[in-house]
């Protein structure tokens, strides 16, 4: 009942006149901004549970097959493999990038130097992680700056990092090395809102670092956590360029299926040429993304939802 | 943001080791991610033989024609040309529409402008990858695939969730008093948009343009999908593009290193002009 309470004191308050004056404007004020989204983003959506309940190479007739797609998609081993990939990177980086960022926090909090570090470690959140792929294969061939690096210590053997079977874990730790200091910059925004005086009830207390990490930081922080969690829960699942590049130019034009994530194999089911594109496989396997996406941020809303605490 | 110059002494942790080592690890970090990108920079002017030989080397010469031949042959000159265009036209227009939809949504609450907003925030939740094939299809019957006009309208449409989400929440924190004032003065709403929240609106709406900036500079799967030939590119898709090619051309890091720079520089720039206003609006409001 709040709101209804609130508008019926502003009635009488001057602001009901510009109020009134305004909600003519609907149309022209919201209507362009409703229309572009309107038809460029909430109708491809639902056009895609569409296309995901037929069979259709892209062109020519659609031939409805209901579930079939889903169930084709989800026996599919190069699914199977890329939806995996897309779980560790969302689950395993995940859990990495927060346990990092909530650290560096702690440290950087009271650090020598900490604006600059802030500053340089939030930059690679504004670089196309296309450029960390490209990147990684200077770096890691086998005749690139890390072997060359290695072998200034007498490292002979080094592993052969963009082997198939070590490119994954590879991309989860460049993933993980450029995205961690963008949760830590938010994370520290949260921390800096905690007012000096309740260290000083800390310090005075004689709470240990530990109990005030328990008891005060991680409390008055709880929200921010829970931001954070929805956005690389929003980003983790779109992850597409650095895997399309990672190591630099493979023969086929197309990453490795090891390296897949449910975003590569969406795209590459429908466009990469290689067979008939099935649009409504591809589309399927993006819905499941969608499915797991929402129920996730549901379930994190639920988590983190809680009264915020005023201080 | 405030800096926290002296650290208040009841916050200051006793040293440690384990502190320390996190210090010297964070350094270290750090050190190397700025090494790195001066590394490209600087190979970016060598020629790819010297490159292979001494990845550490510094340029013999100030060399520019990994430069040249990125710019020419890599069909990097048209990219960034398109790039520029659309990254311009694209954001420009994403204010230019959502401001007043953000306004309206942000000072006017009724149930239906709450379920508008509601209707574009769940826009937040979609990954691009759902709505890729649609609007291949539908861009295809509007004769708009390898357009960058159609590129423009898909990037407006994508960015308008979380430019309306920022700048709703943006006017809903400026005072509503002065433009009270003003239609008791008489002036009408779009008078009032205008001359009294848009320059009180000035430091939210640049914020929202930047970031918009640097989302559509950096777009790549629709890019990908959606530009089909070569003449189209944006920078991105030019840059996979040309690091493909080189299975059949040979390695040409520098030229590469060349087409890196100019993905990476402008979006540095930015940062250095404007950055500390970029991390507040990616973080500030945050958890609110």
């Amino acid at each position: 009942m709040p709101p209804l309470r609130r508008r019926r004191t502003r009635s009488s308050a001057p602001g009901s006149v510009i109020e009134n004056q305004r909600r003519k404007f609907l149309v022209p004020f919201v209507g362009p901004a409703f229309l572009f989204y309107t038809l460029l983003f909430v109708l491809p959506a639902i056009g895609a549970v569409w296309v995901s309940l037929h069979k259709w190479a892209g062109s020519g007739p659609m031939e409805f097959v209901g579930l079939r797609n889903y169930e084709r998609v989800i026996n599919d081993s190069q699914f199977q493999a890329a939806f995996v990939n897309t779980l560790l990177l969302l689950f395993v980086a995940g859990t990495a990038i927060f346990v990092l960022a909530f650290a560096l926090t702690m440290v950087l909090r009271t650090m020598w130097g900490r604006s600059a570090v802030r500053s340089i470690i939030f930059f690679p959140h504004l670089i196309n992680a296309l450029v960390f792929g490209v990147l990684a294969g200077f770096l890691f061939n086998p005749t690139g700056l890390v072997n060359t690096a290695l072998g200034w210590f007498g490292v002979d053997n080094p592993p052969l990092w963009l082997a198939k079977e070590n490119i994954f874990p590879l991309i989860m730790a460049t993933v993980i090395f450029t995205t961690t200091g963008y949760y830590t910059t938010i994370i520290m925004a949260g921390v800096d809102r905690i007012p000096p005086y309740l260290y000083e009830d800390c310090a005075l207390a004689g709470a240990t670092p530990f109990q005030r990490l328990w008891h005060v930081v991680i409390p008055l922080t709880w929200d921010v956590f829970g931001t954070c969690a929805i956005l690389w829960t929003l980003s983790s699942i779109k992850i597409f360029e650095i895997i399309w590049v990672f190591g630099g130019s493979s023969g086929a034009g197309i990453p490795p299926v090891e390296s897949w994530t449910s975003a590569v194999y969406t795209y590459v089911t429908a466009f990469s040429g290689q067979s008939t594109p099935a649009f409504g496989a591809a589309t399927a396997s993006a819905v499941i993304s969608l499915l797991l996406v929402s129920v996730l941020v549901v379930f994190l809303r639920r988590v983190f939802r809680r009264e915020a605490i005023e201080f | 943001m405030a800096a926290a110059t002296s650290i208040h002494p009841a916050m200051r942790d006793k040293p440690s080791v384990l502190r320390s080592i996190w210090i010297g690890i964070i350094w270290i970090a750090v050190v190397l991610g700025v090494a790195l990108l001066v590394w490209v920079v600087i190979q970016s002017f060598r020629p790819t033989a010297e490159i292979l030989d001494q990845p550490f080397g510094l340029p013999s010469e100030f060399d520019v024609s990994n430069w040249v031949t990125a710019w020419t042959q890599g069909n990097f000159a048209m990219a960034t040309w398109n790039s520029v265009w659309v990254t311009l036209v694209s954001s420009v227009l994403t204010i230019l529409v959502a401001v007043p939809a953000a306004y309206y949504l942000g000072r006017v609450e009724t149930p239906l402008t709450r379920g508008i907003t509601m209707y574009f925030i769940l826009g937040l939740g979609v990954p691009v990858q759902v709505i890729l094939i649609p609007l291949f299809v539908i861009l295809n019957e509007l004769n708009l695939i390898d357009s960058l006009i159609g590129l423009n309208l898909v990037y407006i449409a994508i960015s308008m969730p979380f430019t309306v989400f920022l700048l709703t929440a943006f006017f809903r924190t400026l005072p509503i008093e002065v433009e009270e004032a003003a239609a008791l003065d008489g002036a009408g709403s779009i008078k009032t948009l205008i001359l009294i929240a848009l320059p009180l609106a000035k430091g939210g709406i640049l914020t929202a343009f930047i970031l918009q900036v640097i989302a559509h500079w950096n777009e790549t799967l629709l890019a990908l999908t959606l530009m089909q030939t070569p003449t189209k590119y944006t920078l991105p898709v030019a840059l996979i593009e040309f690091v493909s090619q080189q299975i059949y051309t040979g390695a040409d890091y520098g030229g590469t290193f060349a087409g890196i720079s100019l993905v990476v520089l402008p979006m540095l720039a930015i940062y250095v002009w404007i950055g500390g206003r970029l991390s507040e609006g990616l973080t500030v409001g945050i958890g609110k």
